[in-house]
């Protein structure tokens, strides 16, 4: 079978990203810029003058070969045919990044803030590039329906999310990943054994056969329709079973993506609050990624704490296969397969996070940044550390902060506020923490938290290719996240029903509650 | 099944009426409840096309799996289309069963889709005389969400078509 298509589509994505690149370059777009700025600078200007120039040329190139090419089975013609379908979905992270979320803010701006919650709507909401992302491909794949050509591609997004996690390795500090991973054990191993033994406690008081028990605990504990695409063979699930859980998993975590960040805000929950309730409460580990970007959608620490529950609830995921296919296998006796423990443990490990830590091993050499630096990226108010003078606060700035620092209720960061204010430079690595999470809290004016913005990068340096890992870390998740949003179908989500619908509800819940309440009382803003 | 659904069931009516008719047929109680319907109007010579629809939802049951390996991910489709062929397999063994029972002719159609929409095409490509289905379940038993009987259906049907009661019809709420 030959998988490239002569169409045309290619090319015109091709062309049109030219199009974009060099209304940018000449200044064409600029009134487009400007409106969509509201009054500030354009802050992707850098993206659009290079990305689609790059971009648009390859595919472009690409799109008239497949256009107009012979094209003969193979490889070469199986390989090329996902380009099409990865540069669409490229294609429309670029316009929800920069023209159509910018556009929700700019309306959201006008509309004015939402009661008394001193937020306008696409903040509380979490109407940024990444949820419009999702919602655009949610959109395309049940409205329009997933073009022939591009339906091999759309399946490079899992490529791009776990190069997306591979890539993350490399921006942890050991302290960082020992106090996370550590944290992360004792979460995911209380919430997704508990609620894997929940839901296998409920199912048995019940009367659901093992094999609906069996598919839907692994789904509803440890991480959501990965869990059930693994378990489902092994405890024999009838299709209808593997309907219901899949439905009902993609039902509650397209809601928890949504709701997440809306009750993180709510919470003025710190980065590390949000990505590990994030990362023990949503069920579907596509989800967690997407949750963690809708709250902070222009940094990236949020996603780092996020993901190291990901990839501790998909280490989990081989044990949790293993202690179903026994458990299923003692249920069932005779009917059911005997479980080959070997093969079991290799086939469901998780390759991508042998990547995960050699980046994380490379990056202790100091291949990435000078090995005295913190992961790339270091803590320095002094000359000597790369702190330039001319960053210290100016007298109308520190009038600034002290005229709304009655704002801050939070003890911690009141007093992290005043050194700042006393010294006009961040005093310590705690002291920026506290800042970076009272700009999240979006509790001081606009103006206020620009200052503080800039005291947090005058002291936080982070070396060039560090830089540029975290800019790519950001765009192969939003790409990834846009791509999985195209596999989420209505159809679906509407097999969500039976047993499976009441029992998920029921431990999702729980699950999401227990692990807020928990975060909130016992995790420090910072690790 | 109530004594009175029972009775409606198993009432006698005129065989001989239609010579070609269109099953449309999945394996549920409403389903069957049209197969046996459909075998008792045919014409003693005459043919059924059962027509089975994998539901297009089918092709995105791996949703937004994206942690899985390929290998993993391939024993899962494998596994599923195997117990979905298993299911039609069965499907198809009780209908060919009973048309043969019968001495009727009976054929068997498997196509992937939107189940109103694969009907559709069947009938727009075959001279049927009656298309035959079960009515949609009653409220309160479960099972897949993927209805043929949709009201566009019933707009665009050119060939007459016989909505089998479910045979808990008006037993549950």
């Amino acid at each position: 079978m030959v998988y490239t298509q002569n169409n045309p589509a290619l090319f015109i994505i091709g062309l049109s990203m030219l199009a974009i690149g060099y209304g940018a370059d000449t200044g064409l777009i600029n009134p487009v810029l400007e409106h969509l700025a509201s009054g500030k600078s354009y802050k992707y200007r850098d993206e659009l003058t290079t990305l689609p120039l790059y971009f648009g040329l390859f595919a472009a190139v690409t799109g008239l070969w497949h256009w107009l090419g012979k094209h003969r089975e193979g490889h070469l013609d199986y390989y090329s045919s996902t380009i099409a379908g990865g540069m669409l979905i490229l294609f429309i992270t670029m316009l929800v990044r920069w023209f159509i979320a910018p556009e929700i803010e700019v309306i959201s701006i006008g509309l004015g803030e939402v009661g008394n919650t001193g937020k306008y709507a696409h903040d509380l909401f979490g109407l940024n590039y990444v949820v419009l992302g999702i919602v655009a491909g949610l959109l395309i794949v049940n409205v329009f329906r997933i073009p022939s050509w591009a339906e091999n591609g759309v399946r490079l997004s899992r490529l791009g999310l776990k190069t997306g996690v591979i890539l993350l390795g490399a921006l942890y500090s050991a302290a960082e990943l020992r106090n996370l991973g550590g944290l992360s054990i004792l979460m995911i191993g209380f919430f997704v054994l508990g609620s894997v033994g929940i839901v296998l406690w409920i199912g048995s008081r019940r009367h659901i056969s093992n094999s609906m028990g069996g598919v839907l605990s692994a789904g509803m504990g440890v991480c959501g329709v990965s869990a059930t695409v693994a378990v489902a063979p092994v405890v024999q699930a009838k299709p209808v079973e593997i309907a219901y859980t899949i439905g009902t998993i993609l039902l509650w975590g397209v809601g928890c993506m949504f709701l997440f960040p809306i009750v993180g805000h709510l919470l003025d929950m710190s980065y590390v609050q949000f990505g590990a309730w994030a990362g023990t409460g949503i069920l579907n580990s596509a989800q967690v990624a997407g949750a963690a970007l809708a709250f902070q959608p222009d940094g990236i620490e949020t996603l780092m704490v996020a993901e190291i529950f990901n990839i501790t609830r998909v280490l989990i995921l081989p044990v949790v296969v293993l202690w179903l296919a026994v458990w299923y296998v003692r249920k069932e006796g005779a009917n059911a397969a005997q479980v080959d423990v070997g093969r079991v443990v290799i086939t469901k490990f998780p390759v991508f996070v042998i990547g995960f830590i050699l980046m994380f091993a490379l990056s202790t050499t100091g291949i990435f940044a000078p090995a005295n630096h913190y992961q790339g990226k270091y803590f320095g108010n002094t000359a000597d550390l790369g702190f330039k003078e001319e960053n210290l606060l100016n007298a109308g700035q520190i009038q600034l902060l002290r005229s709304e620092l009655h704002n801050i209720e939070h003890t911690g960061h009141s007093a992290a506020l005043k050194r700042l204010i006393k010294h006009g430079k961040i005093m310590s690595v705690d002291d920026d923490n506290a800042i970076r999470s009272i700009v999240s809290g979006e509790s001081l004016s606009d103006n206020a938290n620009a200052i503080l913005n800039a005291a947090h990068k005058a002291v936080h340096h982070t070396a060039k290719k560090i830089e540029a890992f975290r800019e790519w870390i950001t765009w192969l998740f939003a790409f990834g996240l846009v791509g999985l949003g195209m596999q989420i179908t209505v159809g679906a989500m509407k097999q969500a029903g039976g047993e499976p619908a009441i029992i998920g509800g029921i431990v999702g819940f729980i699950k999401a509650a227990l692990s807020l309440v928990v975060v909130i009382l016992f995790i420090s803003e910072t690790v | 099944m109530t004594a009175e659904a029972h009775r409606k069931a198993t009432r006698p009516v005129q065989p001989g009426m239609f010579q070609y008719i269109l099953l449309a047929s999945h394996g549920t109680e409403g389903a069957i409840s049209a197969e046996n319907m459909a075998l008792r109007i045919c014409s003693p010579a005459g043919r059924i096309d059962h027509l089975v629809v994998v539901p297009e939802f089918w092709r995105n049951m791996t949703g937004d799996d994206w942690l899985n390996n390929g290998a993993t991910r391939d024993r899962f489709r494998d596994y599923l289309d195997d117990a979905l062929r298993q299911d039609i397999d069965q499907q198809r063994q009780r209908v060919s069963q009973k048309a043969f029972d019968r001495g009727l002719t009976c054929q068997h159609i498997v196509l992937l889709g939107e189940p109103e929409e694969a009907l559709l095409r069947q009938t727009r490509t075959h001279a049927y005389d009656l298309v035959v289905m079960g009515s949609p379940r009653p409220g309160g038993k479960s099972g897949l969400r993927s209805t043929m009987l949709t009201k566009k259906l019933t707009h665009v049907l050119e060939t007459a078509l016989l909505i089998v009661p479910h045979p808990e019809q008006g037993t549950l709420k």
